[in-house]
């Protein structure tokens, strides 16, 4: 089987916590790098976090890039439904092995510096927090957009509301202006924003599931999504967490399990009422080319199904 | 004597020459390098014309690097008065001296970051161009605003109107964002704006004096700040240019000719007709902590004299 390089940029959070146990376990995927970015919690807790999560995976041998501690340059603002910690209360085993010394930036400057000269097979990017550590990338080296096959990222939200404001999803909010630097880099984008993820909730029925595995990481994956329930049957017809970043990797697998449209997508970075709305063009009402593939429905059940099957794998292989 | 360590970021263009060769002729200083950045000619123009600067002085020993080539957000805007190679219609020479290996940026976080950890003096920021550059090593890595002494920036205009937009001044204009980086990212910095650089102006008179000096250096010198004239005595009070980044070398060589104020100083990134204009609270209104000291006066007369000089040491 030929795999997929991609280096995934992360902010764990409870559902980065959870695309990271599903990627890392699926063998379609050749992980060349975690790239860590301040996010849904403190940077601390983020590289901290990134490497509890890689402990329980037992992959010692994805390494984990320590990248951009705070927004270029608005001040930082935090995910509301993590937790303190940002796992929320579920118990992860004490990391036995640090980050690498590279930073991400140079990482993500260095590994698609080497693809865009045709050293290696151009990796896809999956951008699942702000895209501080991606935006400083291209402001370094704009060669390097070159080198990357497409970016698949979870963010944005435009016929739908925001999470984290009235009109902004929380991971452009965080950092619209290295959203739009992303937006506008000119490499392949494919972006699920809210309008997708909101079909994808983690109801109690699916946590159940996960929690009948009945292994050590399918265990925490259940306790990580329980505390994930959003209480907010108004909005979402259930009770249950949107379950977001996972569907990034979930497209990757099986994209037939969604669907969308090519549009023009930008971010406001101006007016502060409407900060990190993510604007799509979908009816092409200006002469903007598409600059991304806008996905805005899935196959849940499916996607549910696969986690679950993924998960199972960590039967033999946990500590 | 032990020169003050400083790096030049600077994007060739012909005022960022005299700058260089002020900075060359001066053993006050100790250049640990100059970094390249994409301004008033591309980066291609402007990584070589700093190294053509370097072979005009005889100063091959200096490490040139190359750096940003585009700003971060906003489109690309170039100079209008340097000409398309940068340098004016003078032809210096194509450089023979490598360039170094490595980015801009990668010497600039090396270095500063060496820098705040206690194993060399802090350096001295002279920032000739947009502020790219150090903005994309401090947002990777703020802690090395520790290994900074100063940063001393041309650019912005308060009170003066801008001169590649009618509210901001290019090099901020270049990319905004940027310099909001630069400017809040708690590093020491002094402000060398329009308004104080409008005084430096190289008029005729000027001009011939470096002439005269009659050395190789002096005469291209001389050559670059002619191109330079801006035919606008109506703005400027007098025929010639404004030679804008000199008077950031200038700065660190005389204090004394200089004044100005310190203040909080932001940048507008968000307006359609205030986009890149610099705010100065010149009156204390946000009470916000100043960030900034601002120049807003030189002596042109001694500001002329040390560059004359200078360049005759070259």
């Amino acid at each position: 089987m030929t795999q997929l390089p991609i280096i995934i940029d992360t902010d764990p959070g409870i559902d980065d916590a959870v695309a990271l146990l599903m990627a890392l376990t699926s063998p379609e995927f050749d992980v060349i790098g975690l790239s860590v970015v301040a996010g849904n919690v403190s940077f601390e807790h983020t590289l901290a976090n990134t490497l509890k999560v890689r402990e329980l995976t037992g992959r010692p041998d994805v390494p984990i890039y320590p990248g951009c501690d705070r927004p270029l340059l608005r001040e930082p603002v935090y995910g509301l439904f993590s937790g303190a910690g940002g796992l929320g209360k579920a118990a992860l085993p004490e990391p036995t092995l640090s980050a690498e010394t590279e930073h991400a930036v140079d990482f993500l400057v260095r590994v698609l510096g080497e693809a865009a000269a045709g050293h290696r097979p151009k990796p896809t990017l999956c951008p699942i927090g702000p895209l501080t550590n991606i935006a400083l990338a291209i402001a370094h080296s704009p060669e390097v957009v070159a080198g990357i096959d497409r970016i698949v990222l979870m963010g944005g939200a435009f016929a739908d509301l925001g999470n984290r404001s009235i009109a902004a999803e929380f991971n452009i909010l965080v950092d619209p202006h290295a959203a739009q630097i992303v937006m506008a880099c000119g490499a392949p984008i494919v972006m699920l924003p809210l309008d997708l993820t909101h079909k994808a909730i983690a109801t109690f029925e699916r946590i159940d599931a996960i929690r009948a595995l009945n292994n050590p990481v399918a265990s925490v994956v259940a306790d990580l999504l329980t505390f994930w329930d959003r209480r907010d049957v108004d909005r979402f017809q259930t009770r249950g967490g949107p379950l977001h970043d996972p569907t990034v990797f979930s497209y990757l697998l099986n994209p037939e399990w969604f669907s969308g449209r090519e549009g023009f997508v930008a971010v406001e970075v101006a007016s502060e009422l409407s900060m990190g709305h993510t604007v799509v063009d979908w009816w092409g009402q200006t002469d903007q080319p598409p600059n991304a593939l806008v996905l805005t429905d899935i196959d849940a059940d499916a996607f549910f199904d696969d986690l679950c099957r993924r998960l199972a794998r960590y039967v033999k292989s946990a500590p | 004597m032990t020169g003050r360590p400083i790096i030049i970021d600077t994007d060739p263009g012909v005022d960022d020459a005299i700058a260089i060769l002020l900075a060359l002729a001066s053993p006050e200083l100790d250049i640990l390098g100059i970094c390249a950045v994409a301004g008033n000619v591309p980066l291609a123009a402007t990584r070589v014309n700093a190294r053509r600067v370097c072979e005009l002085a005889r100063r091959t020993d200096i490490p040139v690097f190359a750096g940003c080539s585009r700003p971060m957000l906003r489109d690309q805007i170039y100079g209008k008065y340097s000409g398309e190679s940068g340098l004016g219609g003078t032809l210096l020479p194509d450089p023979s001296m490598p360039e170094q290996d490595g980015h801009a940026v990668d010497f600039l976080s090396r270095t500063l970051l060496s820098a705040a950890r206690g194993e060399r003096d802090k350096v001295t920021v002279c920032t000739l161009g947009p502020l790219t550059n150090l903005a994309v090593a401090l947002a990777m890595r703020p802690e090395i605003a520790g290994g900074i002494e100063a940063i001393v920036a041309m650019g912005g205009a308060f009170r003066v109107l801008g001169n590649r937009s009618p509210s901001a001044e290019y090099n901020i204009l270049a990319d905004p964002h940027s310099a909001r980086i630069v400017f809040h990212s708690g590093a020491p910095i002094t402000l060398a704006p329009l308004d104080m650089t409008f005084q430096a102006l190289a008029t005729p008179a000027r001009v011939d004096h470096i002439r005269d000096l009659g050395t190789p250096v002096a005469r291209a010198a001389a050559e670059l700040i002619t191109y330079y004239d801006r035919n606008d005595p109506e703005r400027y009070g007098a025929i010639g240019g404004p030679l804008h980044d000199p008077t950031v070398i200038a700065w660190l060589l005389e204090t004394g000719m200089f004044s100005g104020r310190n203040a909080w100083v932001g940048v507008d990134c968000e307006g359609p007709l205030t986009f890149g204009h610099t705010v100065v609270d010149w009156w204390g209104k946000r009470g916000a902590a100043n960030n900034a000291h601002v120049l807003t006066d030189v002596d042109a007369e001694r500001f002329f004299g040390l560059l004359t000089d200078r360049l005759g040491r070259l």
